[in-house]
């Protein structure tokens, strides 16, 4: 079975950074991923709407119309059932019914034939019972008045399934077992006593009432206290559980079918398991993401994802994803926006632009997702706390407006009238540990409900309690905890902290400093910082920027080179981009110690002049230092796999790998084979240039039909299809790796290394959003330089700042540099961080400005700039987008098969594209020469001989319809437009042209 | 007619900004003043002086010259006073965990102590180096662990050559460099540069070629850390500072530039040592010393810092620089002459 | 002192070389093409503000000079348009003036900086010796 990294049962859980490093594993890894068939391979939590929780929808579709609905999910189904209004009736809506029934059936087809008992479950309200009546009368109207008939009634309208084997049911037991077991499915029947059913169903009608009449508000689905979040465990378990039931059936038909068979050996069970089935089923789902469970008919695509190595950033901000169920495509602005309900637990600024926006989340710093906990103790504790069993309850007590109703996960437990003592002992009982930290309760006043839950997926994150307004916490706990005394666990069990879920946040009062407490106050942040997720937790002074310039650098951290692990040497990956001096950021944050990124970081702390310089830096264009770029400022290495297979054929044939040709003359090799070491695999430390070859392998002409047995002895022939270099620049071979796969053939890894330094248009991007392209190098003389001789690595344009509001930024530079000078890291941290008059005053001391502007003199003319600049480092980030990668032009070059007009894009060569806007463009200028020119002559410019007679296609001046040559004209046109015409005929279209001389029109 | 003189000669920092830090002394610029250029009145007018000299440091004044000029200078130190620096490494070896491309850029930023006047430029980079263009280095370590030394953590003691330095640079004379040159006299300027760390069983086997190069090719060849200038400061009290603003305007400055005098028992500001300020304008800050002082830099007073890397001493830079200038001069002269 | 070599033309500077590009100066074509002494546009090869600024200045100083200048024009060139209009006399005579003039002053420059630092030197030598020698060991 796949085992997750660093899970419990994974060899590197609980090992030291010591032993990680002997076992050539980087110690911050944060592990949470799984490794299938050489791929590591991240499940992504899923979002959804919580199962088995009453959402009542007002206004579906149209305005007005109000629903009840609920998603039942148990272990063997899961189904959705809703009680909907039409015309001023109650119905119940259900997938396996082939029309609505009225609610009033419903209840009689569970034993309760009285109607007065069922209407007083749903309530004795004035507006409750004029709202039921005519329910009532529309069941007295179908003529159905006993349990029977209103079974008769359902059985008649369920949707025909087909069903195997087992006695014929009539319908009116089918009706039964459908009330019984599908519909509500997670409300439990016990000995076809539908009580609890009975009752949950009335409050769905209860809700909906209440919605219509506006005593209650819908429930929002947005609400993040109605989400769940599926995590790899629960994705796997339902898949194993899957695969397990497969499994045994499998076995169970095989078993079937050979013990009735009388044979001579004992049947051996054990012999007829396939072993590899469960592995094979987990392994497909997870490598392909394609999650297929039967039994909840799910089908999901794109669960997992190749865990993204970028950088260290990207990998562990991959780990805290959340994807959404949502259809992307949707135009809806709810799943998307932020919702209030979502602070602290998701990071308010980490979420893509674009189509996903805002339905892939990312986790905040200190979320908690819970798992399953066990219900049969929280069940004994409610009763005991005096909560009164429904059953024993008749409907006027169960919706007395004296009693609040508990629910644990979804069901109804029973009614309770002191509400607030169960509340509190409740969370008495939690604190000091008698039932687990994870299980929250709170109550709802608009519905009148205390709701428990103790099950998986729920978001939850850690407060400190706060007592007759003092947290518990106090300076010498913390003092024990940085003193390694004591362990956040500790506090936990001792009840100083407590974890809250969305719900139960709702009905605290938590305060967010330690002076704003007032006596009210339950609850106390931890810390505010820890709203933010891991992403945005790099930035410095988050909390002084526009919002989407915090989104912008959550997404670009993720490109930003630098380190990814202290074992990225001896990874081999298809793409890795690795900066050759990473530095640690001047000003970091809290958060950037608790993930270690200042030992993995990604960026430099570049020299940084605000100011204008040469036109070259407009649009956000960056001037750069060519000394600081010789000094090896943003210079980075480029790793990149290449792999060959040796592969084994049908005919007992094999490719093999040729030393490498030499030269008669000289008794050297080749130059294309001058890489290669005398085993024909290219040797590490060598350079390889364009068309140079990595692998000299040959592969046999035949490999299909067998060698016949005449020509055993004769060597079979070969063929060279040397594996070759292609790219721009030449690059260095780090190591060549032999192995073999599963099927038993070599397989060759070369690992390639480029080093690069920043040259004219490679991406740059700061911490806040800034991104920008290098627009010029300078050298260091003409670099503008201040009293103290320094002079900027990079010149930035100040229009960057005024539209994009990154106060932080100019915040950043005044920490590094008052850092710089004091010798010392500053904190840029979220609603904290060093404050600016501070920053302020160490600059003053040193001599500088208190603003952080510099006097400057140019390094053009020597004379001092009219200005002062604002000058200081700020952490630059290289971005993976290099225009190495990226220029493309061609004059002359490959062309498609088919239309003969140039191919499409840099891998293949392609030509450049004049396309519809352009053309458009060319037509309203009236340049048609130049149109002729781009549309034809150089793209598929082609010269056929054309019939005058019969306006037909002719070939080589002879015309075949005509069998003549007199009319023949040659004329140019582009190939498409020839094959479209022989295409038409084809199709028994005759396209003829008419052919004028031009001066005669 | 004194606002005049000040706008010719002196910048003037204002709160949020400077004033007049162009040079406007042209002939037509102004009315009475002879503007045109005379070698004898600069030559009245120009002085230099050394601050301080150190090995590798100076610090000197230039004073009566233009700005232009002066940059040219500095510009020149950075960029064309040329060097020797490593150019092609040959690798034998590598095993150690830095990668070829990044060795070979990290030796190449080493400053090699040899006279760069006693070397030619190589013409040809593909050419076989010569006694006149080349300096060779072999760099052979080879980390080995310690065997007497047992359950040590730190690794200075656990192995031998873990740190490759740049004092394991061996020079190896072409041709006759050995006669012309002392032993000593070519090596790199500093012996403790950490160029590479190894691991036991892991070996460098380079061969280190240095040519001549200038600072415009390659940071490398640049034979400063850095070199710049600075305007001398000139605070002036517009009017006597007295009492606790005395003390307040002292603070507002860096340590030094404003003493205090006692007068009549009454504390009085006086500019003592305008040069060491650091022109952080923090004066302006304080709305009631903002009108007291006026700050302004003198415009031909250039307090040079040239900080050289070791190779050459500065002063013997600063020299270079200057013929280089002239080098250049005579160059265009001499082509504008053939041109004619 | 010999010439740095020149990568990207190998074949050598010729002074009779056609190729403007490989000269260090040329003259820019006027427009219109007359002729005017007074006026022109000189391109100084492999050349930038070091020279150009500097000679721009000693230029400026002339009161013959009606205009002085000098553009890079595009970063990626290493050359630089030096432009100089006069009163009267041909601006080849001008130019011909500031680079003497150019390079008076830096032998003047050259020599009162090394009569300092041998004056320097010669003061402080028996303090400065010992200090030199303490940080070169």
């Amino acid at each position: 079975m796949p085992v997750m990294l660093r899970s419990s049962n994974c060899v590197l859980s609980g090992k030291s950074p010591a032993e990680m490093s002997k076992l050539n594993e980087c110690p911050m890894d944060p592990g949470g991923y799984f490794i299938v068939k050489g791929v590591e391979k991240v499940v992504l939590i899923q979002e959804q709407l919580s199962k088995n929780r009453m959402i009542v929808d007002t206004d579906v579709g149209r305005k007005g119309t109000v629903v009840c609905s609920v998603t039942s999910s148990t272990h063997e189904r899961k189904s959705k059932t809703d009680v909907i209004v039409k015309h001023e009736k109650y119905y119940l809506k259900h997938n396996s019914f082939s029309e609505d029934i009225p609610v009033a059936i419903v209840f009689k087809a569970m034993g309760f034939e009285s109607e007065q008992e069922f209407v007083q479950m749903i309530g004795s309200e004035e507006e409750v019972l004029g709202a039921v009546a005519p329910c009532l009368e529309e069941c007295h109207k179908a003529g159905v008045f006993t349990q029977l008939q209103a079974l008769k009634h359902i059985g008649n309208r369920i949707r025909q399934r087909r069903m195997w084997g087992g006695p014929k049911k009539t319908k009116v037991d089918e009706a039964r077992d459908v009330l019984h077991g599908v519909v509500l499915a997670h409300v439990p029947v016990t000995e076809w006593n539908f009580k609890l059913k009975a009752v949950y169903l009335a409050l769905m009608v209860r809700r909906v009432i209440q919605a219509q009449c506006g005593l209650v508000r819908g429930d929002d689905r947005d609400y993040y206290g109605n989400k769940r979040l599926e995590l790899a465990g629960s994705l796997i378990s339902l898949l194993f559980e899957d695969l397990f039931k497969k499994f045994n059936a499998e076995l169970k038909k095989i078993a079937d079918l050979t013990i009735p068979k009388p044979r001579a050996a004992q049947f051996d069970i054990v012999k007829h398991m396939r072993q590899d089935q469960i592995t094979n089923g987990l392994v497909h789902a997870i490598s392909s993401g394609n999650w297929t469970i039967k039994r909840f008919k799910m089908d999901r695509a794109g669960v997992t994802q190749v865990l993204s190595r970028l950088s260290y950033i990207s990998a562990l901000g991959m780990m805290t994803r959340i994807s959404s169920q949502f259809e992307k495509t949707r135009k809806v602005s709810g799943p998307r926006s932020l919702q209030p309900s979502q602070w602290g637990m998701l990071c308010p600024s980490d979420t893509p632009e674009g189509e996903a926006c805002g339905l892939v989340k990312n986790l905040a710093l200190m979320t908690h997702i819970t798992t399953d906990h066990d219900e049969a103790p929280i069940v004994r504790l409610a009763f005991n706390l005096g909560v009164e069993d429904i059953q024993l309850l008749s409907g006027a007590e169960i919706t007395s407006k004296y009693v609040y109703m508990v629910f644990l996960n979804g069901n109804i437990l029973g009614v309770i009238r002191n509400y607030k003592r169960l509340v509190s002992t409740f969370r008495l009982m939690r604190r000091a540990g008698y039932i687990n930290e994870f299980v929250s309760i709170c109550p709802n006043h608009a519905h009148r409900c205390v709701y428990i839950s103790s099950d998986a997926g729920r978001v939850c994150r850690p407060y400190i309690i706060v007592n007759k307004g003092r947290p518990l916490v106090t300076s010498k706990h913390i003092q024990e905890l940085s003193q390694g005394f004591r362990c956040f666990e500790d506090f936990l069990k001792e009840g100083l902290v407590e974890y809250l879920d969305v719900n139960e946040e709702n009905d605290c009062m938590i305060s967010l400093y330690e002076k704003e407490i007032t006596m009210a106050t339950t609850h106390l942040e931890i810390e505010p910082f820890t709203i933010l997720g891991v992403c945005a937790g790099l930035i410095p002074y988050p909390h002084h920027n526009q919002s989407p310039r915090n989104t912008y650098q959550c997404a670009m951290g993720k490109q930003a080179m630098g380190t990814i692990g202290y074992n990225q040497r001896n990874r081999i990956d298809t793409l890795m981009y690795l900066l050759c001096y990473p530095q640690a950021p001047l000003v970091k944050s809290k958060t950037i110690e608790l993930i270690h990124f200042d030992k993995l970081p990604a960026g430099q702390n570049a020299t940084v002049a605000v100011m204008s310089y040469s036109g070259y830096d407009i649009e956000d264009a960056l001037v750069i230092n060519k000394a600081s770029l010789d000094r090896g400022f943003g210079r980075c290495l480029v790793y990149r796999k290449q792999q060959c297979t040796m592969k084994r054929y049908a005919n007992q044939t094999f490719d093999k790998v040729m030393g490498p040709m030499v030269d008669a003359t000289t008794r050297k090799p080749v130059w294309r084979h001058s890489a290669l070491d005398t085993d024909g695999i290219c040797a590490p430390g060598e350079k390889i240039e364009n068309k140079q070859v990595f692998v000299n392998k040959w592969m046999p002409t035949v490999t299909m039909s067998p060698l016949s047995s005449t020509d055993q002895d004769k060597q079979p022939e070969y063929r060279e299809v040397p594996i070759s270099y292609k790219g721009p620049e030449p690059s260095f071979i780090e190591k060549v790796m032999i192995s073999s796969n599963p099927e038993e053939a070599f397989l060759i890894k070369i690992l390639l290394r480029q080093t690069r330094r920043p040259e004219i248009g490679d991406k740059f991007s700061s911490r806040h959003g800034q991104k920008g392209v290098c627009g010029l190098i300078v050298p260091q003389a003409d670099m503008p330089f201040s009293d103290t001789g320094i002079c900027p690595d990079i010149i930035m344009n100040p229009h960057g700042y005024p539209s994009r509001m990154t106060v932080g930024k100019l915040m950043e530079l005044l920490g590094s540099k008052a850092g710089v000078l004091d010798g010392k890291f500053h904190y840029g941290t979220a609603f904290g961080g060093d404050k600016v008059v501070d920053l302020s005053a160490d600059l003053i001391r040193h001599g500088y400005n208190y603003l952080g502007k510099d006097y400057v003199t140019s390094g053009i003319t020597g004379e001092p700039l009219s200005a002062y600049i604002y000058f200081g480092p700020i952490y630059y980030q290289k971005l993976k987008h290099m225009v190495l990668d990226k220029m493309h032009a061609r004059a002359k070059g490959p062309r498609a098969v088919l239309t003969r007009q140039p191919t499409e894009g840099r891998s293949r060569d392609g030509g450049l594209r004049l396309g519809e806007m352009e053309r458009d463009c060319l037509i309203g200028y009236g340049a048609s020469m130049l149109l002729l020119e781009r549309l034809m002559i150089s793209s598929d410019a082609f010269e056929v001989d054309v019939c005058e007679q019969c306006g037909l296609l002719g070939y080589l001046g002879w015309c075949q319809y005509c069998k003549s040559s007199k009319n023949v004209s040659t004329l140019k046109m582009p190939y498409a437009c020839k094959l479209l015409f022989q295409e038409l005929l084809s199709m028994n279209i005759v396209p003829r042209l008419s052919l004028k001389r031009y001066n005669e029109v | 007619m004194e606002r005049i003189k000040e706008i010719r000669t002196r910048v003037e920092l204002k709160e949020h900004g400077l004033e007049n830090v162009h040079s406007t002394d042209f002939p037509g610029s102004y009315d009475g003043y002879d503007d045109t250029w005379s070698q004898e009145k600069f030559e009245k007018n120009f002085k230099v002086e050394i601050g301080r000299l150190t090995a590798d440091e100076l610090e000197f004044d230039m004073i009566g010259i233009d700005a232009a000029i002066a940059n040219a200078f500095r510009r020149i130190l950075l960029a064309e006073v040329p060097t020797m620096a490593i150019e092609k490494v040959h690798i034998y070896n590598n095993t150690s965990i830095i990668q070829d491309e990044v060795l070979a850029h990290r030796l190449g930023l080493i400053p090699i102590k040899a006279d760069p006047r006693m070397f030619e430029y190589k013409q040809d980079a593909e050419a076989e180096p010569t006694d006149t263009d080349t300096i060779q280095f072999e760099l052979k370590v080879k980390c080995t662990r310690n065997t007497h030394v047992k359950d040590a953590t730190d690794p200075d003691d656990l192995y031998k050559n873990h740190k490759v330095m740049t004092s394991h640079m061996k020079w190896i004379p072409i041709g006759n460099q050995a006669q012309i040159f002392k032993e000593g006299e070519i090596r790199p300027v500093i012996d403790d540069i950490l160029i590479a760390k190894l691991r036991p069983g892991q070996e460098l086997d380079l061969k280190l070629f240095c040519v001549k190069g200038i600072g415009q090719d390659h940071a490398k060849f640049s034979p400063v850390a850095t070199a710049s200038y600075r305007l001398l400061p000139e605070i002036t009290l517009l009017k006597p500072v007295t009492g606790k603003l005395a003390h307040k305007l002292k603070n507002c400055f860096t340590p030094g530039v404003i003493e205090i005098d006692n007068v009549n028992g009454e504390s009085k500001a006086r500019v003592a040592h305008p040069r060491k300020d650091t022109c952080s304008r923090e004066v302006f800050r304080h709305d009631d010393l903002k009108d007291l002082v006026k700050l302004t830099r003198v415009r031909d007073h250039f307090i040079f810092s040239v900080e050289s890397t070791g190779i050459l001493p500065p002063e013997v830079l600063v020299s270079q620089a200057i013929q280089v200038l002239i080098a250049k001069v005579r160059e265009v002269k001499r082509e504008l002459d053939v041109y004619k | 002192m010999s010439s740095r070599p020149n990568y990207s033309n190998n074949k050598g500077n010729e002074a009779d070389d056609i190729d403007p590009s490989k000269r260090k100066i040329t003259v820019m074509p006027t427009e219109g093409g007359k002729e005017d002494e007074t006026c022109k546009t000189f391109v100084f090869n492999k050349e930038d503000h070091t020279l150009g600024n500097s000679l721009r200045y000693v230029i400026m100083k002339n009161p013959d000079t009606q205009f002085c200048g000098y553009s890079i024009p595009h970063p990626s060139e290493d050359k630089i348009n030096f432009r100089i209009q006069t009163y009267g006399k041909p601006a080849k005579d001008v130019l011909d003036k500031g680079l003497n003039d150019l390079n008076s002053i830096c032998s003047h420059v050259l020599r009162t900086f090394e009569t300092s630092v041998n004056d320097h030197k010669r003061r402080n030598q028996s303090t400065d010796v010992e200090m030199r020698e303490n940080s070169v060991g």
